[in-house]
């Protein structure tokens, strides 16, 4: 197995993670908190659920590969 | 949108509204890709654990085949087929083993199977919504910003 895609997920979630801290930092209203509240936080939540499934998936899939390597 | 304090700190944060955007959509690409390469991977274990059941199925035939002709081949005494009725167990306990690997992927991968699609419906369309709900707050904020600009 190459690089694993669920590392490579998580990454990106967190360069994500970062430019919404940039923009927070200067979208402090009403809109801001709606938005935060309807689709960043839901998108954060549900993406490292997904990374952390995909993690899982991948770990099953090395081991059945190094366990039936006879 | 907090304070106004100058023309730098107004397309600071347009700017950085801007850069949220811009990762919001980079990032739906590169998750779709994440996805599809998530699953390639269980495609491709599943191929190669399908070849190495095929494998030590011929194997597993054949093993019984030379048990099944030291069996018939011996003559007045009966021939020492030990060796080969070992080979048939231990050949035989490794295709089990593969299958087993084989089912408890497919049982993971659908359980999984649910997760991935939903996740993939909030690339393909929650996403999309936050995007474009963020471009026209942006194009908002852009247009109020640029009346009193105009107007002076």
């Amino acid at each position: 197995m190459t690089a694993r895609p669920d590392r490579d997920g998580a990454e990106q979630l967190g360069l994500l993670g970062t430019a919404w801290e940039e923009a927070a930092q200067h979208w402090q209203d009403e809109v801001a908190r709606r938005f935060d509240a309807d689709h960043w936080t839901p998108l954060a939540q549900r993406s490292r659920a997904y990374l952390e499934a995909l993690g899982t998936m991948m770990d099953v899939l090395q081991t059945a590969e190094r366990d039936t390597e006879f | 949108m907090t304070g106004s304090g100058g023309t730098n700190r107004v397309h600071a944060d347009i700017d950085a509204l801007k850069g949220f955007h811009e990762a919001l959509v980079r990032f739906r690409y590169a998750q779709r890709g994440v996805a599809e390469r998530g699953g390639d991977q269980i495609e491709m274990t599943r191929a190669s654990l399908a070849a190495k059941a095929s494998r030590w199925q011929s194997r597993l035939e054949q093993c019984q085949a030379e048990l099944d002709a030291c069996r018939a081949g011996g003559g007045e005494e009966a021939a020492d087929c030990s060796a080969y009725a070992r080979a048939v167990e231990q050949t035989g306990e490794r295709l089990e083993h593969i299958r087993r690997w084989q089912q408890r992927v497919d049982i993971e991968a659908s359980e999984f199977g649910g997760t991935a699609s939903a996740y993939l419906d909030l690339l393909d369309s929650d996403l999309p919504r936050a995007e474009s709900q963020l471009l026209a707050i942006i194009t908002s904020l852009e247009a109020a910003r640029r009346v009193p600009a105009a107007e002076t």
